[in-house]
């Protein structure tokens, strides 16, 4: 077998292993509940991959992990750290809420857009402080872009329980915004997917965010691979000494990178809050920002890898949620399992990382010092 | 006037005492990893094991220790102190992932502690479910017995701050100036800043970089569990979910606000501990409570724009050492 082919099925090993990995400490925990690791799992895939109504639940849910799993990764693929892509999306789809619900009057071509822009606009602005406390102040960004989930929580508890609480439902428990306008709605994929003759539930709220997030995914594959920026952004996160003697605007470009991250993560909430539930309330779906960082660490930061990344965490939500219900397995489980899993591949990566570098250092060595040796040898 | 007087009300800086002490020990535990050249973000989540395992090890223990004659309720004085090791032991064990992760495999320190938070989280609800049946809350616990300051407990304006005072206080003042002693003037502290700041260096002289490195680490995890043991034990008598509040993120704030040494740390998570108790503290303002109870975190974020400047971390601090490729 030729290097290279040894190389490449490695890199491909490395998930795989992982997942194993993960499924064999999981099923030490399942055993010592009592329970049969291999029903466990039987019984998760059944549920996941035999039931309509699981896939589409599992493509809704791959949504929003789509946004945050890219999110993370732009920062991450600059050397930068933004661990607030929890507070940046809480803020984001609050901003997209009041333009959802305040703004009348408007045809939905312009007041969609409008909502998700201020989404973005939330988003980003909440990344802002972090990396301009980083870049003017040295102020380390996990830190403070940790401290600003907190803020963002509380400013969006303020603004709902306090400002903007729908006057009619005052006297009852329920704490949410008035009700969106339709103009602000995410349409719907079921119709569009019922023409091609593609049957999904009929409650299912699965809708045009998700081919958005592929979309914006190849888009920043693109962005990074090939062009100026991209090679820029390759540039300072490999080598920042060399990237500033070339030439290249380190801090330009981690800001741009650190509010494009930001400005993404401002479109998380949007598929659950314009998509399903058309008003913001105060069970709004957390945690989204902290399950992109593991989307983002399962796709090795390649926007690419974020798709089918974001499509195992959520296919292992659902999961969850039926070996919960089905054989009393607490969920939580599965949350285990998750962690560990991305422990075990960004160990697996670390590992063949550094073996790639091995094979190439020795090749290159031995190009070098026995060069016919080496032909006679690829060409057996 | 009657505001300052509000800010410096005896009861209010004796509770912030009791709130520094989390996020002193944590800030202490980040100076012994930091030192040797270990990011831990992981802090918050080792502190999450600790709330959980120090208060049900205490529950546990209380329950298998009945008090022979008191009256019901009433626990037995090993229980915490049970507690309280059992929480530095799952501070050390869980901080060892962070070790093997970061120091033996070389993966990326700041993606290894995001990890280990993320673990925290889930295995805290799962051990809950297991043990109690609900995933947020153990039952209620009694913590140390309170314990007054001699002499200063009769001056009638320090009485707040002097009697009851939890043992853990002073303990933790201790390991502090013990913190102090270790890493300036100990050859365990000169070895660890040494392969802090100049790992090769400390290498050629016939250190074990690696084992240097594990010893920041877990020591870092018995603080962080301790201080989350302080937390659920002595702060909430009882571990609720989510009760850390991000003080690990915080006490990381605090060493570098301290200039990664112990004394330094203590002045920022005093302030922090101000802030923290005064968040608890809704005294008649026209602030809304939502952001009274971020005052910890955004004084966090203001300490931390200010004060950078002079940062003097170690040397190698944050950058995986490895022999071959260097």
């Amino acid at each position: 077998m030729s290097t290279r082919i040894r190389l490449s099925v490695l890199q491909a090993a490395a998930p795989l292993l992982a997942i194993a990995f993960g499924a064999v400490v999981a099923s030490g925990i399942i055993l010592a509940i009592g329970k049969d690791p291999l029903e466990v799992y039987g019984l998760m895939l059944r549920f996941n991959l035999t039931r309509s109504d699981s896939v589409a639940a599992i493509l809704l849910k791959a949504t929003p992990l789509t946004f945050a799993g890219l999110a993370v990764a732009l920062s991450f693929r600059a050397n930068l750290w933004n661990i607030g892509a929890e507070g940046q999306y809480a803020v984001g789809a609050f901003a997209a809420a009041l333009v959802a619900f305040g703004v009348h009057g408007l045809p939905a071509p312009i007041h969609l857009p409008l909502a998700v822009l201020a989404g973005v606009a939330g988003g980003a602005l909440w990344a802002l402080l972090p990396i301009v406390l980083k870049l003017r102040r040295g102020a380390h960004e996990v830190i403070t872009s940790i401290m600003m989930n907190y803020i963002a929580a509380a400013l969006v508890l303020y603004l709902l329980a306090d400002v903007f609480r729908d006057p009619t439902q005052a006297g009852t428990p329920r704490v949410r915004t008035p009700l969106f306008e339709d103009s602000a709605r995410i349409p719907l994929l079921r119709p569009v997917l019922q023409l091609v003759g593609i049957g999904i539930p009929e409650h299912s709220a699965l809708n045009w965010f998700l081919p958005l997030g592929v979309v914006l995914c190849l888009a920043a594959a693109y962005l990074l691979a090939r062009t100026r920026f991209g090679y820029e952004v390759r540039a300072v996160a490999l080598n920042p000494d060399a990237a500033e003697v070339a030439g290249i605007r380190i801090a330009r470009t981690q800001f741009y990178m650190f509010l494009s991250s930001g400005a993404v993560a401002g479109l998380v909430g949007l598929s659950d809050v314009l998509g399903f539930f058309g008003y913001f309330d105060i069970d709004f779906p957390k945690g989204l920002g902290f399950l992109g960082i593991s989307v983002a660490l399962l796709a090795r930061n390649d926007p690419i890898g974020v798709v089918p990344a974001a499509l195992l965490l959520a296919f292992l939500d659902r999961g969850a949620q039926g070996v919960q219900v089905f054989s009393g397995v607490p969920r939580e489980v599965i949350t285990i399992l998750q962690a560990v899993i991305i422990l075990a591949i960004v160990v697996g990566y670390e590992l063949v990382t550094r073996y790639v570098r091995a094979q190439r250092k020795r090749e290159a060595e031995l190009a070098v010092v026995e060069p016919s040796y080496v032909g006679v040898e690829e060409g057996g | 006037m009657e505001l300052l007087a509000d800010l410096l009300n005896m009861a209010l800086l004796a509770s912030g005492v009791r709130l520094t002490v989390p996020i002193l020990l944590t800030a202490l535990g980040a100076v012994y990893s930091e030192r040797g050249g270990v990011v831990n973000i992981g802090l918050e989540g080792i502190m999450i094991m600790g709330t959980f395992f120090g208060a049900s090890v205490t529950h546990f223990v209380a329950l298998a220790l009945p008090v022979p004659g008191a009256e019901a309720g009433a626990t037995h004085a090993i229980a915490p102190v049970v507690g309280m090791l059992a929480a530095m032991a799952a501070g050390v064990l869980f901080s060892l992932i962070h070790a093997v992760v970061a120091v033996t495999f070389r993966v990326n320190q700041i993606i290894s502690g995001v990890v280990l938070n993320l673990l925290a989280v889930g295995l805290a609800r799962f051990l809950n479910i297991l043990f109690f049946g609900v995933a947020t809350q153990s039952p209620g616990i009694s913590g140390f017995q309170p314990w007054s300051v001699p002499v200063l407990r009769d001056v009638p304006a320090l009485a707040p701050i002097a009697t009851g005072v939890s043992p853990v206080i002073p303990s933790a003042l201790i390991l502090l100036g013990l913190g102090h002693w270790v890493l300036l003037r100990t050859v365990f502290g000169l070895r660890l800043r040494a392969v802090g700041e100049h790992p090769l260096a400390a290498d050629t002289l016939g250190i074990n970089v690696v084992a240097m490195r594990y010893a920041g680490v877990l020591i870092s995890g018995a603080l962080a569990g301790l201080a989350g043991g302080y937390l659920s034990i002595e702060q909430g008598r009882g571990y609720l979910e989510g009760m850390t509040q991000g003080r690990g993120f915080i006490a990381l704030a605090a060493m570098i606000f301290g200039n990664w040494w112990p004394f330094g740390a203590l002045g920022a998570a005093a302030l922090f501990g101000y802030f923290d108790a005064l968040s608890l503290r809704v005294v008649h303002t026209r602030i809304p409570y939502q952001f009274i109870t971020v005052l910890p975190h955004i004084a966090t974020i203001f300490v931390l724009a200010g004060f950078m400047r002079r940062a003097e971390p170690p040397a190698a601090d944050g950058i995986p050492y490895t022999k071959e490729e260097t």
